[in-house]
């Protein structure tokens, strides 16, 4: 297993469903902080409600589990009242930009120095699948028996506009290149997001004829477009297609950050 | 060093099998004591890790132990002369 010295082993196995990808970016994202050599006790996480909002209790730190949607506005009070913290929080696409909507574009306005690892699975997995503001136009959910009908955020695109420092998407399939994000996320000051569409076979993938884990892998793989490509793509006037979704560094910027460790 | 899986961990989603380059890890068959079916190694000796991870002092390769969600790949130091089949290939 990734870092040893961060996992609460007596915890595991975790509760995460069989091919979950929670568990990989949780992997990922201590692997980034073993690369960052940051200590335990200098290190907070801090998360929502959701399947992903478990995260922190597998984790061998201080750690803040709080209300639905409220884990930016928690760990903004958290770096706040003590700015020599490294702040990380895991939040899901429900947690973050349903109800949480209004505390994430805030947090990435005020830019506080944090690291922010959404999970995105497309849908309220906890809840058994009913639609999030990401789920994808036409894909099935609870809620959305005949296909949604809404657009859905982007989320990444979103906190670049909110003025996050470091911005960043990949899926649970890119394990090399999202652990080297999250490190980078670190090591920017101000609020450093990376966005992760994971699989939730369960309450996604097999509502959406992606039932195995495998298909479900390949759906992200497939549909995941580099960003110096897209761009390539529009400058060449050529077609974009309109079921990707972009990967890699969306943002990095020196934007005035809040809480920086002094 | 050597190659294991933690069947207490492992719940057989088969990421593994799809993602190591060497195809080591393959679907299992078996229902194991926790009811899982958890994939079987091939030959995992072939695996860059088992032969070079303690001569570089680092993980090479290690895409299987990153992706695996349930924290249940791990490389073990095995015990002196332990038995191997050898594969010679020509
Ligand atoms: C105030 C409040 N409203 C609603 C809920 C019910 N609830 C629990 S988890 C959840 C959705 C979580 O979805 P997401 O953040 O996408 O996480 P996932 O489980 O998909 O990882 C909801 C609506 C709650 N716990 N608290
Ligand atoms: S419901 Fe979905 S997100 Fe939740 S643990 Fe299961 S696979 Fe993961
Ligand atoms: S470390 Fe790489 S080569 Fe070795 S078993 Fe894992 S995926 Fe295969």
């Amino acid at each position: 297993m990734i870092a040893p010295d961060w996992f609460r082993e007596d915890r595991l196995p975790h509760i995460y469903c069989t091919g979950c990808g929670n568990g990989t970016v949780i992997n990922c994202t201590l692997g980034a902080v073993e690369e960052m050599g940051w200590k335990r006790e200098e290190t907070v996480f801090v998360s929502g409600i959701g399947c992903s909002s478990r995260a922190p209790g597998y984790i061998l730190t201080d750690s803040l589990h709080t209300t639905h949607g409220r884990a930016l506005a928690f760990a903004t009070g958290v770096k706040m009242a003590r700015p020599d913290l490294n702040v990380v929080v895991f939040t899901g696409d429900g947690d973050l930009a349903a109800i949480g909507g209004n505390h994430f574009i805030h947090a990435c306005r005020r830019n506080v120095d944090m690291t922010v690892v959404c999970m995105n699975n497309h849908i309220y997995g906890m809840t058994g699948g009913q639609g999030s503001p990401t789920t994808p136009p036409g894909a099935i959910s609870t809620t959305t028996p005949y296909g949604a009908s809404e657009p859905a955020f982007d989320l990444a695109e979103l906190a670049v506009a909110a003025g996050a420092n470091y911005v960043a998407r990949w899926t649970s399939y890119h394990v090399k290149e999202l652990t080297k994000a999250v490190a980078a996320g670190m090591q920017t000051p101000g609020l450093a997001f990376i966005e992760v569409r994971t699989q939730c076979p369960t309450n996604y993938g097999r509502h959406n004829k992606l039932r195995r884990v495998s298909d479900m892998i390949e759906h992200l793989r497939s549909h995941a477009m580099l960003v110096e490509k897209r761009d390539r793509l529009v400058q060449e006037g050529k077609p974009v297609p309109d079921d990707i979704f972009t990967v890699g560094e969306l943002v990095r910027r020196n934007r005035p950050a809040m809480g920086v460790k002094s | 060093m050597k190659l294991v899986i933690d069947e207490s961990r492992c719940k057989g989603c088969n990421l593994c099998v799809l993602v190591c380059p060497y195809g080591i890890f393959q679907e299992g068959t078996e229902l194991n004591s926790r009811g899982i079916v958890a994939p079987v190694l091939d030959r995992p000796e072939r695996c860059t890790n088992c032969r070079l991870q303690a001569l570089y002092g680092r993980m090479l390769c290690g895409i299987c132990h990153m992706i695996c969600p349930d924290q249940a790949i791990a490389w073990i130091d095995e015990k002196p002369l332990e038995p191997h089949k050898v594969e010679v290939e020509f």
